[in-house]
């Protein structure tokens, strides 16, 4: 009988196993684990949303609470930051039929989405706002959430002190007129330096990359200029007289920079000590303003809770506008619970919604019908910009996939650390793009 | 007796059958495209219920096959799904377009012919073999040393050989991101206080490379070092008492007694270094992910300063979702992993017979 | 008896010994230290006690744990479930198929044997992308979810496993006497009443073996589980819930050194029970 007993003992943990395998490939309402696409009879009450802006992740719970309060349905907000490889990570979810129904996209990340994405023309809020993402066709696949603006951000009441007026900071001379002046006053002002400018190629490439790379291809441009990016596409071009002059500027950037930040610092620190006004400027854009209210608020409120604002990268005389756009959207995923996500973007779009994205997510509305300020400190700078007409786009996001992270961002930390100069920087980059569209 | 068979037999029968229907059941509703939640719990019950009827069989002579079966079956099974065939297929996707999902198009080498122009990836591999020697050097002299010190007479070798191999518990990744804060925070605030140097080790390519060096050693020198002790603890206590009595120095006891006898125990020292110095993903990721320039290799800027083999793989496969080419430089990874290992055996085998 | 050692190269070696002790231990005191600092008081001061409190440990140790992007108690424990019984799994299943090859002589058993030991040397780089294809295809296949699922990745692991598992156990059971089984045999066991009777039971010290080897393996594997749960899926292990930690805080290095802490604890406590039998059995497995 001792045989049988062991035999059973081995049956009944196989039997064991056999009872996961089954309770996990069941669509038992929990959308995320087997989700495969053949299971498609997914319930209808939990949709996942797949958010790629880390600050604003306790915001959007709050806004998933409400949802659910309002209609039953519960989403799940699963939030990823900075460094991680968001498109990578969805490839993931892809490959292993774990996909979310909404999730983040922008610029060429639709192009891995090719025919996967809900059409959301017929949509209400469609007709309320200019910046929903429309593909070549037409079809409007992305809906945008917030916006967000790209520009040299700077403590007022250090440039108030230092008497510089930021209204005249939109040429290279007069920047580094302005960082002349300030660093002069270091020590009166209580900076640690006169820029928070962090080149870190692993985790802060993106900032690099992307972001200050963005000022290449549009600075100064209308929005609907795309000279710069099509020069890109076409083989990973760049125009060398207008990169010489970004270069000069990057040296700027690099020369009045902390230096305990500029090669080896972190996102964390930089915005810390601007927020605690240790920097007069910060070379990051107005998603910060989550950061300083929310993780840094003690050292911003110690700091006096200073007035923010922005001005150009002008790295060329004459260059007005701060890059602005809504930096990604949140796109439906055709195969998943598209009707319930559908719904949850409409209702995000009204007042209920927009009144949680705007007030606590501090999101910068896109549309029109929205009357919620949002209490961000650059929420001012940004309508004033784009009330004035100066603003240029984002053509950036329309960059090759892995540019910023595999190439240009090691470019500018190489720049930073002194291994490059200005013109080998410009060959540098010259190289490297083409290495990259080239691949 | 004979009820006990009869009913044996009925109770197999039955199992067999029920097994079948419900296997066949389940395939029939896979090829017919059911969505049907009950699919994969009825093949595997079924798959259990052709098992159990076989073991139920009454039949002496074929019982110990088929016990034979069952008992290497799961095993077996496992290994087939998740090793030989995607080796298979992997060597085979490896000379097509695949892209993760699907293939469209036989390609031939193409692939490889790619890899081996991109100066990004012959320098992950130069890297690696410069890690890998760096590795199977230093690991082992530190390793041999530290052997050496955990079998002399010293007080509290307990101690010292835990804290040790400590670090060798500890996961790739968590230990990384350890290290990451060591070099980042910690050696930054001394570097620049005594010598105002801002920039953490690992923003700079050699000094990264270094620094995952140092980590690897820190994390793999404790292991070797047990492999080491329990090397040394086998020679005969006699042979060194007589060469004490000879009056030998340490110095000649050890190059003339201690190395020779244990030259087996370098060997597998040597090669477990090796392979596992080449596989290493883990700490590469965590501490710099592959970041860092290389100023002019074979004319070109690299951007990929410290990133080796396995982690040019993932990256290639899994970021720039290039699974086809992933696979090759994967299936290329093999291939020289295979050939350490052929290397191995042989010499293993050579000093067998010398013995 | 070996010569007794001078007072003075006693001291050096112990002076050696000791300088290498803090530096292998020093990356654990660090992370010590600065779970009990706030972000700001580890960016200030790494090296130093100043900054230190009880309170400030208690608070990152609930922010890690309540963190909803971590989740440490529900990666613990998925660690835990796919770590024990994929060990239970390798070890039931490793020691039968050792036992079988090792006393069926036939050319079949033979060749199973040379494909499980020459499987030794794929590395996983090579199967890896592949592997999630199959797994998947399998999965919609049949409808079992093979990914992002505890019973799949246990799958893998047995697959994986298997070939060390089965090599050592193999040249275990050879040391086992034949003569044994045959009286066994002779008192009317069964043929698989001998394994789980007679040889199962004589496996144990080489079943510890491969369970600390496998165990060590498999709780802190990275790769595996970030491929085939998702870097930041809902089924996560320890290692990937770090990774996905590290990743989604720009580097928040209170709440990091303290994930660290909280996923390093378990194997530093088992090994101090356990660390007789994990040293020897790490070396076992490396010279056999």
């Amino acid at each position: 009988m001792k045989k049988l007993f062991a035999l059973i003992m081995a049956l009944a943990m196989a039997v064991s196993l056999v009872a996961c395998g089954g309770g996990n490939s069941t669509p038992s309402g929990n959308t995320s684990s087997g989700d495969t696409s053949n299971t498609a009879a997914a319930s209808g009450d939990t949709i996942r949303l797949v958010n790629g802006k880390i600050e604003i992740d306790a915001a959007l719970k709050n806004l998933a609470a409400k949802y659910k309060e309002e209609t039953g349905v519960t989403v799940e907000i699963e939030s990823m930051g900075g460094g991680v490889d968001i498109q990578g990570t969805l490839k993931g979810y892809y490959q292993a039929g774990n996909m979310p129904d909404i999730f983040v996209n922008n610029g060429t990340d639709f192009d891995n989405w090719t025919g996967m994405l809900v059409d959301m023309k017929d949509q209400a809020w469609v007709s309320d706002t200019q910046a929903a993402y429309k593909d070549d066709s037409g079809a409007v696949i992305g809906f945008p959430y917030t916006t967000e603006a790209i520009g040299l951000a700077y403590n007022a009441s250090i440039l108030e002190a230092a008497g510089v007026d930021p209204a005249t900071l939109t040429s290279p001379d007069a920047i580094k007129a302005a960082f002349e002046t300030i660093d002069s006053k270091k020590a009166d002002l209580g900076l640690n330096a006169v820029v928070g400018y962090c080149a870190e190629a692993s985790s802060l490439y993106w900032s690099t990359g992307n972001h200050l790379f963005a000022n290449y291809i549009d600075g100064g441009l209308d929005r609907e200029d795309t000279t710069y990016i099509d020069l890109l596409s076409d083989g990973g071009q760049l125009d060398e007289a207008r990169m010489t002059d970004f270069a000069n500027f990057v040296d700027l950037l690099n020369q009045y920079s902390d230096p305990s930040l500029l090669v080896s610092g972190t996102y964390d620190q930089q915005i810390l000590n601007f927020s605690s006004g240790k920097y007069a400027f910060v070379t990051q854009g107005s998603w910060i303003g989550a950061t300083m209210t929310s993780d840094d608020a003690d050292a911003y409120a110690a700091a006096g809770n200073f007035k923010c604002g922005m001005v150009p990268y002008a790295f060329q005389a004459g260059q007005e506008n701060i890059l602005t756009s809504a930096p990604s959207y949140w796109s439906v995923f055709g195969e998943g619970n598209t009707e319930a996500a559908l719904a949850f973007l409409d209702w995000c779009a009204t007042d209920a919604g927009q009144e949680i994205l705007v007030t606590e997510a501090n999101c910068i509305s896109p549309f029109e019908s929205c009357t919620f300020v949002a209490n961000d400190p650059f929420a001012q700078t940004i309508s004033d910009y784009i009330s004035a007409g100066k603003t240029s786009n984002w053509h950036w996001s329309f960059m090759k996939e892995g540019l910023a992270q595999n190439y240009t961002g090691q470019v500018f930390a190489d720049f930073a650390a002194g291994n490059l100069d200005a013109a080998s920087f410009v060959s540098t980059m010259q190289q490297v793009c083409a290495a990259c569209y080239n691949s | 007796m004979n009820a006990n068979t009869t009913g044996k037999k009925v109770m197999s029968l039955a199992l067999l059958v029920v097994g079948t229907v419900l296997m066949v059941g389940s395939l029939v509703m896979d090829f017919t495209g059911s969505g049907s939640p009950m699919r994969g719990p009825m093949l595997i019950i079924g798959a259990l219920g052709i098992l159990a009827g076989m073991y139920f069989f009454p039949t002496l002579a074929r019982h110990r096959g088929i016990i034979n079966f069952i008992f290497l079956f799961p095993l077996l099974f496992c290994f087939a799904v998740t090793v030989i065939i995607p080796l298979v297929l992997g060597i085979f996707y490896s000379m097509t377009d695949w892209n993760g999902v699907k293939m469209n198009a036989f390609i031939g080498l193409a692939n490889y012919m790619t890899m081996f122009k991109d100066p990004g990836f012959l320098w992950s591999i130069l890297l690696t073999f410069l890690f890998v020697v760096f590795n199977m050097v230093l690991v082992n002299v530190i390793g041999f040393s530290l052997a050496l010190l955990c079998t002399s007479r010293l007080k509290g070798i307990g101690f010292f050989r835990a804290a040790y191999f400590l670090p060798n518990l500890i996961g790739g990744i968590v230990l990384g991101y350890v290290w990451q804060f060591v070099f980042n925070n910690v050696l930054v605030k001394i570097t620049a206080t005594a010598f105002g140097m801002q920039n953490s080790i690992l923003a700079n390519t050699p000094t990264a490379f270094a620094a995952i060096i140092v980590v690897y050693i820190w994390q793999y020198a404790g292991y070797i070092m047990l492999i080491y002790i329990n090397g040394l603890v086998t020679i005969p206590g006699d042979v060194l008492e007589a060469a004490a009595i000879d009056g030998a120095s340490p110095t000649l006891t050890l190059f003339q007694i201690k190395i020779p006898m244990i030259m087996s125990t370098i060997t597998i020292c040597t090669f477990l270094t090796l392979t596992s110095a080449f596989k290493q993903f883990d700490v590469n990721m965590a501490l710099t992910n592959g970041s860092g320039s290389v100023a002019n290799f074979l004319g070109n800027y690299l951007t990929n300063g410290t990133q080796m083999l396995a982690l040019n793989i993932y990256n290639t496969a899994i970021s720039k979702n290039s699974y086809a080419l992933g696979q090759a430089k994967a299936v290329l990874f093999f291939i020289i992993l295979a050939c350490i290992s052929l290397i191995q055996v042989r010499i293993s085998n050579s000093k067998e017979v010398e013995l | 008896m070996r010569t007794k050692m001078k007072t003075s190269s006693f001291v050096i070696l112990m002076a050696v010994g000791v300088v290498v002790a803090l530096y292998t231990l020093m990356p654990f005191f660090l992370v010590c230290i600065n779970v009990f600092k706030n972000a700001n008081g580890i960016v200030a001061n790494p090296v130093g006690v100043a900054g230190m409190s009880i309170g400030q440990l208690t608070a990152n140790i609930s922010n890690v744990v309540n963190n909803s992007n971590f989740n440490f108690w529900y990666a613990f424990g998925t660690s835990a479930l796919i770590t024990i019984i994929s060990l239970a799994l390798l070890a039931l299943f490793g020691g039968m198929a050792g036992w079988v090859i090792c006393r069926n002589k036939t050319k079949w058993s033979t060749a199973v044997y040379m494909t499980f030991v020459a499987s030794m040397i794929i590395p996983f780089q090579v199967v890896m992308l592949p592997l999630i294809s199959t797994f998947r295809d399998v999965g919609k296949f049949v409808g079992l979810s093979m990914l992002q699922s505890i019973p799949g990745i246990v799958f893998a692991y047995c697959g994986f496993g298997g070939a060390m598992t089965v090599f050592i156990l193999t040249g275990f059971v050879k040391t086992i006497p034949y003569a044994l089984e045959e009286a066994a045999s002779i008192d009317g066991c069964s043929y698989e009443g001998i394994y789980f009777h007679i040889i199962f039971p004589l496996l144990k010290p080489s079943i510890v073996t491969v369970t600390i080897l496998n165990g060590m393996w498999i709780w802190n594997d990275y790769l595996l589980p970030s491929l085939m749960l998702g870097q930041n899926g809902k089924v996560k292990t320890l290692p990937v819930a770090v990774q996905a930690f590290v990743g989604s805080y720009v580097k928040q290095w209170d709440l990091i050194l303290t994930a660290a802490l909280l996923a390093m604890i378990p194997m530093i406590i088992i090994f101090l029970i356990a660390q007789k039998q994990i040293m020897n059995g790490m070396v076992d497995g490396a010279v056999k």
